[in-house]
Order: C-alpha cells, then structure tokens, then sequence
C-alpha cells in the first residue's frame, strides 16, 4: 500500500482486505456476544450508578447482602472479555472504513448518517473499555469526571449499538441462521482463504476472551486468585482484606489515633458521644459482609461492631429515617455519605470495630467504621465519627 | 420492529448525550472529546495498521505450519497483553497502599507469553508432522 518513499501514501480501497475471514458471518457472531457483554454491563452499571445515588425513589435492596459484589463483578469481568471481542470484531469490518462513497444525494446522506452512528458507537465502545479497564487500577489520566462520564457515554454507546442493530438485523439475522461459511453476505473481493478457518478464527476470540477473564476475575473471585496474574488487587491486606483508600491518603492519622477520638450519634436535639472503648463495652454483633468496590475487585469479611439501629435507637431516631454518616476526612467528596433508612433499619448494618477477630486495621477505618450489605465499597465509611438521623 | 429498535436507540444515546453535556464543565468536556477521538485513531490508525504490517511479515517469515498457531497466539497475547497495559504499566501504584497492584505484573506477563511462545511451537511440530506424513499442508 506505500508505494514509495517521499511520495503520497495511496489510500486503500475496500478490495485491498481480500481476506474471507473478513466477512459479516464471523462479524456477526462476534458482535452477538460483544453485544451481550456490552448488555450485562450497562446493565451492572446502571444498578452500581443507582446505588451510589443519595436519592433513592425506589429504595436500593439490602439483600443479598453479596448482590453488589456479583453486579460489579460482572460489570469488570464482561468489559474485560469485551477487550478482545471488540478487537476481533472491528477486524473484520476495517475494510469497511475505505469504502468509497456512494454517488446521489439521497445515498451519501443515508451513508453519512450510518457511518455517524457506527462511528459513535465505535468511538464509545473504546472510550467505555479503556476508561474503565484503567479505573480498575485505580488509574486517572483524565481530567474529567470518571463516574459523570462513563455512565453518560454507556447510554451513547448503547444507544448507538441499537441504532446498528436496527440498521443490520437482515444481515444480522441472515448471517447467524447460516452457516458460518455461508459466503451470501460477503463483499465480492473477499474470496482468499484466511491461514485459519472461520471456525478456527472464532474458537480462537472465545479463548482470548476466556483467558482474558482468567486473567483478571481473581480480584473478585477468590478461587481464581493464583492464575489471575493482572488482577489488580491479589487480595491480601490487614485481616486478609485490600484497601482501597490508606489513612495517610485520607490525612485522618493523627485524628483516628488521638485518645480525644469521640463517636458521637445524635437526633435533633438528641445527642450521645462515646469513647471507643465505650462502643466496645455495648453489645457486640458479628456479620460476614463482602466488601465489594467500584473498581470491581471484592473480599468477604467477619466484622464485629455495634448494630447501628441500637445507637440510633439511644437518641430516638425513627425507624426509616436516613442517616448522614461523618468521617475524620478532612475533605474528600466522601466525607459525608448518606446512609439510606432501608440500611441504617438493617440488623446486619454495623458500626464495625473488629475485623476477623482483630482490632480494625488503621486503613480499614479504626476506630470505627460503617459496614452494610449490599452497598458500594464507596460508601462504607472508614473513620467514622457520627451519624446524624435525619428529620 | 426496525424504525421502534433504531427510535429507541437514537431516544437513548441522546439522553446520554444531554447528561455528558450537562453535568461538566468546558475544559473536562473536551477532556472527554479528546479521549473520544484518540480512542479512535489508535485503533483505526496505529493498532490496525500495526497489526497489518505484523501479519505481512509474519507471513513471510514464519515456515507454512507456524502460521496459524501464531495468529491464535497473536489474538490471545496481543489482547490479553493490551488490556493489561493499566497493570504492566502499575501507573496507578501509591506508596501508602501496599495491597493495590501487589503483584508482579511483568513476571505474570513473561510466563504467559511463554506459555503461549510453547503452544505454537508443539502445534507447529504437530502440525509439520502430520503435514509431512500427508502430503504438503494446503
């Protein structure tokens, strides 16, 4: 295609990619299980984007107390599988890119407009997995607003994505009620036998995106831990669970650690305060509760603490009632969180104190810290110093 | 059933774009856009033509019964290897948190790639064999 040096680089044209592995049967197989991938994490997405909503009109379920961990799991693990099922799936249609434009009006608007559409749900498909592929390492080159702009685009890229499918389906259909060498659908020039077969071509983006899973769900996954060699996080930490922000992040050291340290809850006018030894000498509860974090990693652990209904109960704060949860940060946009009333009426919601028998680590939140189920990572406030019933 | 399917579509991606436009200021919107478009040209641009160039010489290079093991490791590695460039990369490693990308990534990496280098070479010698036993591959 360059013909020579210093001399202008001849554009291709459609019939340079003689490839017959290039065509929609393979296209369209392929893009089945993208599309299913891109559907279960809109899907997760949008559930992980209500939960993180302080306003919930329809009350966000508290059980299982392991739901988050799955959807957010899954919302990791089918981006992650997307990675080579979209690489594979845009390899076939790159001839399609320099396809010359079609002459007439009326013909050149409607081509203007797919390619508007394709080129969308192309630039939103790469913009969604490589956003938040690096989110999940806790990777930020950006400048703008990570959650804002992932879920704004998700509802662009899906939107596009029903655009295609409308445009496609008597292709789509055709292709995938035919054999997978069926030839029907095919452009004229792509006629050269590929060095695998179409068969051998899909086998080979089903195991890549297998792997692809085996090699990062350890994170969430716990059996999968060994072989998971790019998962983020290989889920030790203080009491066998990671941490996602160290106290030296959050600046609370030398305010956790102070023996001037207070807990305190109040209701209106109605207010206790307590020391932790104090929480300590109330009674006790033990929950099993997942830690499950946007980024899609997760840990289940055996927290001990005070059932927090029984502190809101010491001021009187009504049963329903949501609950602003206060943490030593300084600053931060999760210093203050709103604890829904459906989770502060919860049993299984604590004031933790203990992790796995131990004292809480520093990073995960000591003196005392919010653990719910079924709630973001985001959420479950560390350091915490009062909750605060609404009324 | 089409015009509802692509109707819906066009509602949803609107409303998706009504959201991006209203929630930031200028400067992260173009932030955005630029991800957008960059996105784009490294895959049409850079990651295609880079993997063109890599088949035509691969094609030249490698003997007749390597080639299809190579492509399926080529697709395996080469998008394993890609998403993984967040981890390879540890860019977002913090000094005060041990347990984020607490492992070593490049190790990882290496033992894959061998792995996968090992597969090609026993399914090229299988396939050179049972070539050599038939009649020339096709």
């Amino acid at each position: 295609m360059v013909r020579r040096a210093g001399r202008a680089v001849k554009v291709p044209t459609e019939a340079d990619f003689p490839s017959r592995l290039r065509s929609a049967a393979v296209t369209a197989r392929v893009g089945m299980w993208l599309g299913i991938c891109f559907t279960i994490c809109f899907a997760t997405g949008l559930i992980s984007h209500y939960a993180q909503n302080h306003s919930q009109p329809i009350p966000f379920p508290t059980s299982p107390s392991w739901g988050y961990r799955v959807t957010q799991g899954l919302h990791v693990i089918t981006g992650t599988a997307s990675v080579p099922l979209l690489l594979v799936k845009l390899w076939t249609v790159y001839p399609r890119l320099f396809v010359r434009p079609p002459k007439g009006l009326r013909k050149l608007l409607l081509e203007v407009l797919e390619r508007g559409s394709i080129a969308v749900l192309v630039a939103g498909a790469i913009f969604q997995l490589a956003s938040g592929l690096a989110n999940s390492s806790q990777w930020y080159p950006w400048s703008f607003s990570f959650r804002a702009t992932h879920y704004a685009i998700a509802w662009i890229t899906i939107g596009a994505l029903l655009v295609h499918i409308a445009v496609k389906l008597p292709i789509i259909r055709g292709a995938l009620t035919s054999d997978v060498e069926d030839t029907t659908y095919d452009r004229p020039t792509a006629t050269r036998p590929g060095v695998l077969s179409r068969r051998g071509l899909l086998r080979t983006t089903w195991v890549a995106a297998g792997v692809a899973v085996l090699a990062t769900a350890g994170s969430t996954v716990p059996i999968l831990r060994k072989v998971s060699v790019f998962g983020v996080r290989s889920g030790d930490g203080p009491a066998g669970i990671p941490i996602n922000k160290s106290a030296a992040a959050a600046k609370v050291a030398p305010a956790a650690m102070s023996g001037d340290y207070r807990f305190s809850v109040a209701y209106g006018d109605e207010e206790r305060s307590f020391t932790r030894d104090e929480l300590l000498a109330m009674e006790q509860r033990t929950e099993t509760l997942p830690i499950a974090c946007v980024e899609g990693w997760s840990a289940s652990g055996t927290w001990s603490g005070v059932r927090v209904r029984d502190l809101l109960d010491l001021v009187g704060g009504p049963s329903g009632s949501d609950v602003l949860v206060v943490s030593l940060q300084e600053s931060g946009p999760y210093r203050e969180t709103v604890l829904q009333g459906n989770f502060a009426d919860d049993d299984r919601t604590l004031l933790a104190l203990a992790l796995e028998g131990e004292p809480l680590a520093l990073d995960h939140g000591y003196p005392a810290r919010l653990i719910a189920p079924n709630r973001p990572g985001v959420l479950q406030t560390k350091w915490v110093t009062r909750l605060e019933v609404s009324a | 059933m089409r015009a509802v399917i692509g109707a819906v579509g066009v509602v949803v991606g609107l409303f998706g774009a009504w959201f991006l436009l209203t929630r930031q200021d200028l400067d992260q919107l173009v932030g955005a856009a630029t991800w957008l478009v960059v996105g784009v040209v490294l895959h049409d641009g850079v990651l295609a033509g880079a993997t063109l160039l890599l088949g035509a010489v691969a094609l030249r290079l490698l003997p007749r019964a390597a080639r299809a093991p190579a492509v399926v490791a080529f697709v395996v590695l080469g998008s394993v290897t890609l998403l993984a460039v967040p981890v390879l990369g540890r860019f977002g490693e913090r000094s005060d948190n041990a347990t984020l990308l607490d492992r070593d990534y490049t190790a990882g990496w290496l033992v894959l790639a061998l792995l996968t280098v090992a597969a090609v070479v026993v399914a090229s010698v299988l396939r050179s064999r049972r070539a050599t036993r038939r009649g020339p591959l096709r």
